[in-house]
C-alpha cells in the first residue's frame, strides 16, 4: 500500500434521522412533562421510593419528578447489559449500535405453518416457532410468538417460558400477565442458569414490561419493575402511546411523552437498586389510523426516532423491527418487514423484536419469520463497509487479463467470490430453471424451509432434572 | 495403488497435486485408462453432482476442471484410442454480429470439464465457419447470442448446414439470455439450454 495521509474508510453505513439539537429538545420536553405534569403510580412501594427523596405525593398517587433526579438516574444506570444463552455464553452485549433480532410475543392468532389458515394460537405453535427460531441463523433471541389459547390463561405465561427454555438455547425476552407469573418465570430461569446469583451475573433472559400509559403506571408493571431491578436483573419498561388517542397525534409530542414514561420507570428502578439494568424502548409511538382506528404498527413515522433518543442516553435499547400490518405473509408484509429491518438496523436498534409480526401484532407467522431471517441476512451484508486495498482493487489482475480475457477461472475469483451475498431463500435462477422447480413463490419456499426445519431440527434438550423443576413451577 | 487422493485433489481443484499424483500412479505402473476413468472422470462427475445440488459454485467447478485437464495432459501420451472416448466434439461460438462471449466461454469450460473436446470458434462466427467445423469432425454445435438482433443468425447457420448436406450428422444446441425453448424449436435446433450447468446435461443427452 502506498502511504496515504488523511484517509478514512467507513466500516458501516452511517445514518441519522434526528439532529443532536432535535434529540436534546425531545429530552428536555420529557423532563418538562415529568416536572410539570407528572405521573400516576398505582403501586405504594413505588411512591414510597419517591417520598424518601422528598417528593410530594398528590391526589393519592400523582408525583412530579424533578429533572435533577432523572439526570441522576441516567448517570447511574448501566450503559450496557449482556444477555446470555442457556450455557451462560455472553452472546448479546446490548451496547452502542449493536443489533440483535428476535420474534415478537403473545399474538392471539397465528398463520398455521402447515395449512396456511389463520386461527387461535396454541402451545404447539410456540414449540414450533421456538424450534424454527433456534435453527434460524439470523434470529438471536426469543419471544413467545403467540398466546396459548389451549391452556388456562392464568398460568399460560409459565408454559410459554417453559417452551422457550426447552426448545432453544438462545436468550429470552419473556412477558407475563400478572406479577406472580414474573416471579415464577424468574424461578424457572434460575433453575436453568444454576441459581439466582448465576442468573444475575449471566442473565439468560430479560423481562418485557408493558406499561398502560407513560402517565399511568399500572400496579403489575411497577411490581415487576421493582422485583426485577431489586434482583439486578435486566428488564425493559415500555409505556405505550397511541398517537391521536392516548397522546398527541404529532410524533414529537408522542415521543417526548413516551420517553417521559420510560424515564419515570428508570428513576424508580435506580432508586430501588442503583445500577439496575434497564433496557429503554426504541419505539412505542404508533399512530391510530384515523380511517380505521387500527394501531398502525409498521407505519414509517414510527421508525428509529426513539432509538436515536435512547442512543443519546447510551443505554441498552429494545427495538422494533420486521413487523407488518398485513394480514398474510404477502408482498406488503415482505415490504414492511424489509423497510423496518433495514432502517432499525441502520439506527442501531440493539434488541430488535417483533420480527414476523402480522396485523400489527394480532397475528404471528412462522413463514414470515423465515422470510425475515433472509431480509436480515440481506441487511447484514449491506451493512458491511467496502474494503479497498491492492488485493480488492486488483489492478495487476485487470492488467493481466486485459481487454480480451475473462475472470472466471482465476485464483482471485475463487478466493473472493464467496464474500458476495448468496441468498438462502430469495430466488435468482433463470425463468426456465425456476419454472422447472415448481414456480414457487417466496412464501412457498419459506413454508417449505420452516417445515423442513420442524422435521429435522432437534434443539439441544434440557437436562431431565431441570425439566422436572420447570414442570413443577409451571404446574 | 490408491487413486483416491487424485480423485480428491481434482474435486478440490489442486492442479499441482493432481499432476504429482498422476505421475506417481504412472510410475507405479497403473494403467492410464484406469487413472482417467476411476480418478479424473469420476471426480468430475462428482463435481457435476455437487454443482447441481448447489454445494459447488462456478469458480470451484472451473478450478476442478483445470485440475482435471492438468492430469489429462500427462495421461494423453499413455492413452490408447480405446481409452479415450471423448464425450463428443463440440464447435462452439457466439453468432455473427455478436461479440458477447462470457456465457459461451463458461459453457465451453463446463463442457471441457465434462470430457468434451472443444473447438472454440470465438465470437462473430459466420455460418460458414460453423459448417467448416462440422466438416472437420465436430458432431455438436453450440451457438450463443446475447442480442435479439443477432439471434436470427442461429437459424442462418442451421440453413447453411442444410445447404451443405450436413444437418443430419450434427446436433445443434443454442443458448443465450434472449433465447427460449420456443425459439430453439422454431429455428429447428435440437436443443436449448438456459444456463451453463444445464448445457452440460443437454449436450450429454444429445450425443448419448
Amino acid at each position: 500500500m502506498v502511504l496515504q495521509s488523511n484517509y478514512t474508510s467507513m466500516d458501516t453505513p452511517h445514518f441519522r434521522k434526528l439532529s443532536e439539537d432535535q434529540v436534546e429538545r425531545l429530552h428536555h420536553a420529557s423532563l418538562e412533562i415529568l416536572d410539570r405534569t407528572g405521573v400516576r403510580l398505582f403501586e405504594p412501594e413505588a411512591l414510597e421510593l419517591l417520598k424518601k427523596k422528598g417528593i410530594q405525593v398528590e391526589d393519592g398517587n400523582r408525583v412530579r419528578i424533578p429533572p435533577g433526579l432523572v439526570e441522576w438516574a441516567l448517570s447511574v444506570a448501566p450503559k450496557r447489559t449482556v444477555l446470555c444463552d442457556r450455557h451462560g455464553n455472553r452472546v448479546m452485549p446490548l451496547e452502542r449500535h449493536n443489533v440483535f433480532y428476535g420474534p415478537g410475543s403473545d399474538c392471539p392468532n397465528v398463520i398455521d405453518v402447515r395449512s396456511g389458515e389463520r386461527r387461535r394460537g396454541t402451545l404447539q405453535d410456540i414449540v414450533d416457532a421456538m424450534t424454527v427460531c433456534d435453527a434460524l441463523p439470523n434470529i438471536d433471541f426469543l419471544m413467545s410468538f403467540c398466546i396459548a389459547s389451549d391452556l388456562a390463561q392464568e398460568t399460560s405465561d409459565r408454559h410459554q417460558m417453559r417452551a422457550m427454555l426447552m426448545n432453544s438455547t438462545k436468550p429470552i425476552l419473556f412477558v407475563t400477565t400478572e406479577f406472580e407469573g414474573c416471579v415464577d418465570v424468574i424461578k424457572m430461569a434460575e433453575a436453568v442458569a444454576g441459581g439466582a446469583e448465576q442468573l444475575r451475573r449471566n442473565p439468560i433472559c430479560a423481562c418485557y414490561i408493558n406499561v398502560t400509559h407513560p402517565m399511568r403506571h399500572n400496579q403489575e408493571a411497577l411490581q415487576k419493575l421493582l422485583f426485577l431491578s431489586g434482583k439486578g436483573l435486566p428488564t425493559t419498561y415500555t409505556p405505550v402511546v397511541l398517537r391521536g388517542a392516548t397522546g398527541p397525534v404529532t410524533a414529537a409530542g408522542a415521543i417526548a411523552l413516551a420517553n417521559a414514561g420510560e424515564l419515570a420507570g428508570l428513576v424508580l428502578a435506580q432508586l430501588n437498586r442503583e445500577g439496575a439494568p434497564i433496557i429503554l424502548t426504541g419505539g412505542v409511538n404508533d399512530m391510530m389510523d384515523m380511517k380505521t382506528t387500527v394501531d398502525a404498527y409498521a407505519d414509517p413515522t414510527n421508525r428509529v426516532m426513539l432509538v436515536e433518543l435512547a442512543h443519546r442516553y447510551d443505554l441498552p435499547i429494545f427495538g422494533l423491527t420486521g413487523c407488518s400490518d398485513s394480514k398474510v405473509p404477502d408482498e406488503q408484509a415482505a415490504a414492511e418487514a424489509a423497510f423496518s429491518i433495514m432502517l432499525e438496523t441502520m439506527a442501531g436498534a440493539q434488541m430488535a423484536h417483533d420480527v414476523g409480526y402480522l396485523e400489527g401484532g394480532m397475528c404471528n407467522s412462522i413463514e414470515q419469520i423465515v422470510i425475515c431471517d433472509e431480509l436480515i441476512n440481506y441487511t447484514k451484508h449491506f451493512m458491511r463497509g467496502l474494503e479497498i486495498n491492492d488485493e480488492t482493487l486488483a489492478l495487476d489482475l485487470i492488467e493481466e487479463i486485459g481487454p480480451d480475457g475473462n475472470y472466471l477461472s482465476t485464483e482471485h475469483t475463487l478466493k473472493h467470490y464467496k464474500q458476495d451475498w448468496y441468498p438462502k431463500l430469495f430466488d435468482r435462477r433463470n425463468y426456465d430453471d425456476w419454472k422447472a422447480r415448481g414456480e414457487k413463490t417466496l412464501r412457498q419456499r419459506a413454508q417449505e424451509k420452516a417445515l423442513k426445519i420442524l422435521e429435522t431440527h432437534k434443539p439441544e434438550p434440557l437436562p431431565a432434572d431441570i425439566q422436572k423443576q420447570l414442570d413443577e413451577i409451571a404446574g | 495403488m490408491d487413486l483416491k487422493p487424485i480423485y480428491k485433489n481434482v474435486i478440490e481443484g489442486q492442479a499441482d497435486a493432481v499432476e504429482s499424483g498422476v505421475k506417481a500412479a504412472l510410475a507405479a505402473g497403473v494403467d492410464a485408462g484406469v487413472i482417467l476413468n476411476e480418478a479424473l472422470i469420476a471426480a468430475m462427475d462428482e463435481v457435476g453432482n455437487r454443482f447441481e445440488d448447489g454445494d459447488f459454485f462456478v469458480p470451484e467447478m472451473l478450478i476442478a476442471a483445470r485440475a482435471m485437464q492438468a492430469g489429462l495432459a500427462l495421461l494423453k501420451p499413455h492413452l490408447t484410442a480405446i481409452d479415450v472416448q471423448a464425450a463428443g466434439k463440440i464447435a462452439i461460438g457466439t453468432v455473427k454480429g455478436d461479440l458477447h462471449d462470457i456465457g459461451k466461454n463458461l459453457v465451453a469450460m463446463m463442457l471441457e470439464g465434462a470430457g468434451f473436446e472443444i473447438v472454440d470458434l470465438g465470437v462473430d462466427v459466420t455460418p460458414e465457419a460453423f459448417v467448416k467445423a462440422v466438416q472437420e469432425g465436430a458432431n455438436l454445435i453450440g451457438m450463443s447470442a446475447l442480442l435479439t438482433t443477432t439471434m436470427s443468425n442461429m437459424s442462418a447457420t442451421i440453413e447453411a448446414l442444410k445447404a451443405a448436406g450436413l444437418r443430419e450428422q450434427v446436433k445443434v444446441m443454442v443458448g443465450g439470455a434472449p433465447v427460449t425453448e420456443e425459439f430453439a424449436r422454431s429455428i429447428g435446433a435440437d436443443a436449448f439450454a438456459p444456463d451453463a450447468s444445464s448445457a452440460t446435461r443437454v449436450a450429454r443427452q444429445l450425443v448419448a
